[in-house]
């Protein structure tokens, strides 16, 4: 027995290949026999396959692989199609969503985030298609759909990042396909809306989400620990109590005076996880429609402490340090034009344009 | 107990190391905003003292004080700047100037003709750019020296603070789809993006990806000075003027500066450069914050190198200056968003599918450092 105090799997189990239940095969058939890995058996079942794929299986596939190939063809052109600065600079490189100036448009040139577009709708389209495929598997296999409906969430919290730009006006707000351009993007946005921190939902998402790890931490040293006294067996302790289950509740009254049950703490752990996405999407879907500034609405509501200023500036000073906004128009980026005066005679320079300019250029409570 | 033992031995060991480390008289922490806020700034003493003595070695000593002028009229045949001062203090300016910027104090040649010192051509006709152009700069630093104490104070600019010895200061910046952002501090519009109302208004449109091309321009300001986020904002709301550091007074003056040297001074020379200093766009190489910083948020160190030379002072800055005859029909206006197409067509040209290249056609360039853009 001592196998089961070990942190790792020990136990492979070897028999026939299990081809599985008998299903309907009218939309898709499993393929090959399976076969047994010993390294899959360090971490699982040592059979892997057979595999079954069928119609939403092969089109989320099909699709997946497009959008695949759309962002890393487009990640290659941006670098000259050279295989070796693609995989140098990869972290580095992405496919980015339309410029501002493009609002909604539907079809913007390819090059200015036509490919995005294209590359995020066949993207969703796979996603989708696989959620498709994890609820008909569920009901084909006699299971509930639980699975299907946590994906759900994640996928509720992704969608939420197409339609708040759709809410807000403008494609540009998506997030871009690539490594350290979406963490730049989670940046970009966090200061645009005025510190992310501040928004209630984004914080329970946080909650949802550290709170899944401890979770998933306590259940399964619960179960290791308690695996030599039958503690795996969870599933039938729900309703047969055996030491195990008495041991762990104990466990966790004496060192936190409550303890959740064999069942329910899979319940626990399905509604933690799943909620981090859809408190998350909710939190997105209310930033730049409902509320702009998530600090100052912070402040408002007395979430925000409010310290002592660090400078003293007048109110005449404030109000000239604030430039402009950088996108005051939906198709406010960019309007550069070249002042006249950086345009002058440059045979002849004239030093009292220059006075008069550097007045005007500074504002009054700056200079 | 064995293992009880162990680990808080372990923990006691790591817990005096950690002591050690934060406590090292090499690390200074200084608090700059109110407790509990973060609001810190971590300065390496041993990284900052061995910079420092890098710097001092190679910055070149002051030079004497000028003596007497010879007397008599003033001998200028064609000094159209820096005719406010001394004979001997404008020598002795001079001197500096070829140390400065042409990389010794014997490098004449790189703005004058030798055989005439005060000519404005080379022996064979062909103007001096260099001396053109040198003259418009020390119009210009003379405005930052008296025009904007807001952000040099009383420290004040040498050619050296940009320049440390070479022709091109680093970080000139020119026309490309790169730089786009870099505009901010020439022509571009404001770069504000967080909301000053909770609820939106039409009034800030401004998305997503400008708040990236805001944060990219901010990076290149912190990249340039040395120093992180909260040394000019406090990062929990980087809008606030009122809880950020007064550091970003100072810095909102730089931008101002900067827009004003790029527009009035540095933009205007694309018609007096020799072509081959020029972008892609035909356009003249533009100065940001790391082109005087140099990784520093006090250049030189704050040391007072411009209270030495009297030249680089004085609120006359208005002498006319005639630029020579340009090498190029100066660039017209660019409008930011046909920047990409130009540079496109501009490398066709080169590759021999378009027109000759102008650049191709023109002598080799002078001597010079390749310009670095960080």
């Amino acid at each position: 027995m001592l196998e089961y105090q070990n942190l790792f799997t020990r136990v492979q189990v070897r028999t026939a290949l299990d081809p599985g239940l008998p299903i309907d095969e009218t939309f898709g058939q499993r393929y090959g026999k399976g076969l047994f890995s010993y390294w899959a058996g360090k971490f699982g079942d040592a059979q892997i396959g057979p595999i079954y794929l069928g119609f939403w299986g092969i089109l989320s596939l099909v699709f997946g692989f497009l959008a695949f190939e759309i962002i890393g063809l487009n990640m290659m052109k941006s670098v000259g199609w050279s295989p070796v600065e693609l995989v140098r600079q990869l972290p580095w490189l992405a496919l980015e969503p339309p410029s501002p100036e493009y609002g909604l448009k539907i079809l913007p040139p390819l090059k200015q985030g036509g490919w995005y577009l294209i590359a995020g709708f066949f993207l969703t389209f796979a996603i989708l298609s696989w959620w498709i495929r994890t609820y008909t598997r569920a009901r084909a296999l006699g299971m509930g759909t639980h699975l299907a409906w946590a994906f759900g969430a994640a996928i509720f919290l992704y969608l939420s990042f197409f339609f708040q730009p759709l809410l807000v006006g403008s494609w540009s707000e998506m997030v871009p396909f690539g490594l350290l351009a979406h963490l730049d993007w989670t940046s970009a946005f966090s200061i645009r809306y005025g510190n992310l921190y501040y928004n209630p939902f984004h914080a329970l998402s946080i909650v949802f989400l550290y709170g899944s790890v401890l979770l998933f931490a306590m259940h399964a040293a619960t179960i290791l620990a308690t695996s030599r006294l039958g503690g795996e067996r969870e599933i039938e302790q729900i309703t047969d109590r055996g030491t195990a289950a008495e041991r762990t509740a104990l466990f966790w009254r004496w060192t936190m005076g409550f303890n959740a049950t064999m069942e329910s703490i899979h319940r626990w752990a399905w509604w933690f996880a799943s909620l981090v996405g859809f408190t998350g999407g909710i939190g997105i879907l209310l930033t730049g429609t409902v509320v702009d500034n998530w600090y100052l609405w912070a402040v408002k509501h007395g979430v925000a402490p409010q310290y002592p200023a660090q400078n003293i500036l007048t109110t005449e000073q404030l109000e000239a340090l604030r430039g402009q906004y950088a996108g005051r128009l939906q198709n406010g980026y960019p309007t550069y034009t070249m002042p006249a005066s950086a345009a002058m005679d440059s045979t002849m320079a004239d030093s009292t344009a220059i006075a008069d300019s550097t007045a005007a250029a500074a504002p009054t409570g700056a200079n | 107990m064995r293992t009880i033992t162990r680990v808080a031995l372990a923990g006691l060991v790591l817990t005096a190391t950690g002591c050690q480390f934060f406590a090292s008289k090499d690390r200074d922490v200084v608090q700059k905003g109110y407790r509990g806020t973060a609001m810190e700034v971590n300065y390496v003493a041993r990284n900052q003292e061995q910079a420092m003595a890098e710097l001092a070695k190679k910055m070149p000593a002051i030079l004497p004080p000028a003596g007497e002028s010879p007397p008599g009229p003033l001998p200028w045949q064609n000094v159209q700047v820096l005719n406010d001062i001394s004979v001997a203090e404008f020598n002795r300016t001079m001197i500096a100037m070829a140390t400065w910027v042409a990389g010794g104090p014997g490098n004449c040649a790189y703005c004058h003709n030798l055989a005439a010192f005060a000519s404005d051509t080379y022996p064979d006709g062909q103007a001096i750019y260099t001396k053109a152009v040198a003259r418009r700069m020390i119009q210009m630093t003379r405005n930052i020296n008296s025009e904007w104490t807001e952000h040099v104070g009383n420290t004040g600019v040498t050619c050296y603070t940009c320049h440390m010895g070479k022709p091109l200061p680093n970080g000139l910046w020119f026309y490309t789809d790169e730089n786009q952002i870099l505009r901010h501090y020439l022509d571009g519009a404001g770069a504000r993006v967080v909301s000053r109302t909770i609820t939106p208004s039409a009034a800030n449109r401004s998305s997503v990806k400008q708040t990236e091309w805001t944060y990219a321009l901010m990076i290149t300001q912190s990249q340039a000075l040395g120093v992180n986020c909260t040394f000019c904002h406090n990062s929990r709301q980087f809008a606030s003027w009122e809880q950020a550091p007064p550091q970003r007074v100072t810095a909102y003056a730089g931008i101002q500066m900067l827009r004003d040297v790029n527009t009035n001074y540095l933009a205007p020379l694309a018609g007096t450069y020799h072509p081959s200093r020029l972008g892609p766009m035909g356009d003249a190489p533009k100065a940001q914050c790391v082109t005087c910083h140099n990784g520093v948020y006090k250049p030189l160190y704050g040391f007072q190198m411009a209270k030495h030379y009297p030249a680089v002072w004085g609120t006359h800055t208005d002498w006319t200056t005639p630029l020579p005859p340009p090498f190029t029909t100066p660039p017209a206006p660019v409008p930011m968003d046909t920047v990409a197409t130009a540079v496109d067509s501009a490398a066709a040209a080169a590759a021999g599918t378009g027109v000759a290249a102008p650049a191709a056609t023109v002598p080799p360039p002078p001597a010079g450092p390749p310009v670095r853009t960080p």
